[in-house]
């Protein structure tokens, strides 16, 4: 017991280890998550003591989370906050602490909640919470094979109950095996929501699927006579679609487009390695959200030009990034705009066709390269111009509605940027090693849930149907 | 025979103290796993195939290529003993030795060795 209650003390002291789950109405919550100096936030389930959970759960999502629950070491408990008042999550978790705030309100919330959890979980006073899937193979081990193969050793059989890969030429023609792995939607590494089944032999991708959207769900109308989809989509999106219906400040706009991606900034630096960094960044599109529209100056331009000019300097993440992830004509052609089309020459902007945006002196931002460092730089230099047009906007309308830029493309034109992007994943990611794929990735700025108002066509397999 | 006791010494008491650490561990929180639980973490889905597979090892010329310069840095040291005494002539024989040897670096550059992926 006095072991015990030292080692509590100690713990106590440390910052509670968290892993983060986002479902709808959760993605900026997250992100304050992530600044709160109360918790870790960690990239793997295992060494977590709180599932996290910030939004509602879809039904796709609910059994990851259950997967991402059972992987967590014991002791561990369950705090979550969600904005609806039914939520699928409530009825798979039979343990957990439900934080009752206001959205604006829930990140602190959840925080203290944490805190005050694992405190309780050390002391012994709050259960921690059981096993809640089966514990059941889902192969079990058959032993020798009908062909005589298997029985023991490191080529028989189903070891831990999982055949053995496939077989197939590799790029030198040699009959190697492939690997089927099966990511997502919770990797941190990943886009949120996106479902990857990859074939790797060794590192290298062979074929790539693009599992079902999991916000999907939540984006259909319960009604033909509804006008707007149930599910309100991204928060960075809000003014954007607003401006698709009704004027909009220009200087709201360009501030949600600044913190778009200053957020986007700081997720792919965490991914890259530069977590400190990224923390920063993310700091700084909170400051960026909290200026609000109309602010006439101290918008954080001067700290975006010093970010862009420190990260143009950062050698290893143009050899990370440069030459990765180009895409054919064909390709940005299908994109119709965006910041990946501007980041490969395409001079493509719908702010450009707008009076209020001429009247400013708008000109788009457009590198040549067409890769991943291009979008890296082409983002800064767009985040940099946005805290610049909404110094200099003042009250400023748009004048131009039923289009509009949005941070990752244009919107109002049939799918979506990240719904245009998905089906070309697979063509683009194949032959790619895994970390280029992963950079790929990141830098294509995929949102799922933007992906999710596009109404789903018919004939999409649930996600979780393989 | 004292190394000997010291080494045993030294296992005898790395085993002690993993055991008595695990023991203490196990008490304090036993050890619970269930199937799901064992599963890789890869973002909330479980894997149909085995991790076991062979893939092609890229990197082997490069090792290949370290033992041939390895090599090449053994017969340096009983050429670097004899340099004073025999002078000029086995600078020259070094050069001549050196430069067959980067002709070999040369070949495997072209055939792409040194590439990668």
């Amino acid at each position: 017991m006095v072991v015990r209650s030292i080692l509590a003390r100690l713990a106590k002291k440390a910052p509670v280890p968290v892993f983060l789950i986002s479902g709808i109405g959760g993605d900026e919550i997250t992100d304050r998550l992530r600044l709160d100096d109360r918790l870790h936030v960690t990239d793997s389930p295992r060494p977590a003591m709180i599932l996290m959970i910030a939004g509602r759960l879809t039904s796709d999502l609910k059994y990851a989370a259950l997967q991402v629950h059972d992987q967590m070491a014991e002791p561990r408990a369950v705090v979550r906050w969600s904005p609806a008042e039914r939520d699928p999550a409530a009825e798979v978790f039979p343990h957990f602490v439900a934080v009752d705030a206001v959205a604006a309100a829930a990140a602190a919330t959840l925080a203290a909640a944490a805190v005050n959890t694992r405190d309780d979980l050390l002391a012994g006073s709050f259960p921690s919470s059981p096993p809640l899937l089966p514990d059941v193979e889902p192969n079990p081990w058959r032993g020798v094979g009908p062909w005589g193969q298997g029985g023991t050793g490191m080529t028989g059989g189903v070891p831990y109950g999982r055949p053995l890969p496939e077989r197939a030429k590799d790029r030198d023609g040699l009959q190697l095996d492939q690997l089927l792995m099966r990511v997502g939607p919770f990797l941190p590494a990943l886009p949120e929501g996106l479902i990857l089944e990859v074939r790797l032999q060794g590192d290298v991708i062979q074929d790539v699927t693009v599992g079902a959207n999991p916000f999907v769900e939540e984006a259909v109308p319960d009604s033909e006579e509804e006008e707007l989809p149930a599910f309100p989509g991204p928060a960075d999106l809000a003014p954007f679609l607003a401006s698709l219906r009704v004027p909009v400040a220009v200087a709201e706009l360009e501030l949600a487009r600044a913190r778009h991606h200053l957020r986007w900034l700081g997720h792919a630096l965490r991914v890259h390695g530069l977590a400190a960094l990224g923390r920063r960044v993310l700091a700084l599109s909170a400051r960026v959200h909290s200026q609000g529209a109309g602010s006439s100056n101290a918008l954080g331009s001067a700290e975006v030009v010093e970010l862009r000019r420190s990260l143009e300097r950062n050698f290893t993440l143009a050899w990370a990034t440069r030459g990765i992830g180009r895409l054919s004509g064909d390709q940005l052609a299908a994109l119709d705009g965006g910041p990946v089309a501007r980041a490969a020459g395409i001079e493509r902007d719908e702010r450009c066709a707008d009076p209020a945006y001429l009247a400013l002196g708008f000109k788009p931002v457009v590198y040549a390269g067409g890769d991943a460092l291009a979008r890296w730089r082409l983002r800064l230099h767009e985040a940099e111009q946005s805290l610049r047009l909404a110094e200099t906007a003042g009250n400023s309308m748009t004048t131009v509605t039923g289009t509009a830029e949005g941070p990752t493309g244009p919107l109002g034109r049939g799918p979506g940027p990240s719904s245009r992007l998905l089906p070309l994943l697979p063509e683009l990611l194949t032959g790619l090693e895994w970390g280029d794929a992963v950079t790929t990735l990141l830098s294509l700025d995929l949102d799922l849930r933007e992906a999710a108002l596009t109404p789903p066509g018919s004939g999409v397999a649930p996600a979780w149907a393989w | 025979m004292e190394g000997g006791a010291a080494a045993l010494t030294i296992l005898v008491v790395a085993l002690g103290a993993f055991l008595i650490l695990k023991g203490v561990g196990d008490v304090l929180n036993p050890p619970r796993s269930t199937a799901p639980s064992r599963v890789p973490f890869s973002g909330g889905l479980s894997p149909d195939t085995h991790a076991w597979n062979r893939y092609h090892v890229r990197y082997y010329p490069m090792a290949l290529l370290f033992l041939a310069f390895d090599m090449e840095m053994v017969f340096m040291y009983p050429w670097a003993v004899v340099f004073v005494e025999e002078g000029l002539i086995a600078l020259i024989e070094m050069l001549m030795f050196i430069t067959i040897l980067l002709f070999g670096i040369l070949y495997t550059w072209r055939e792409g060795a040194f590439r990668w992926s």
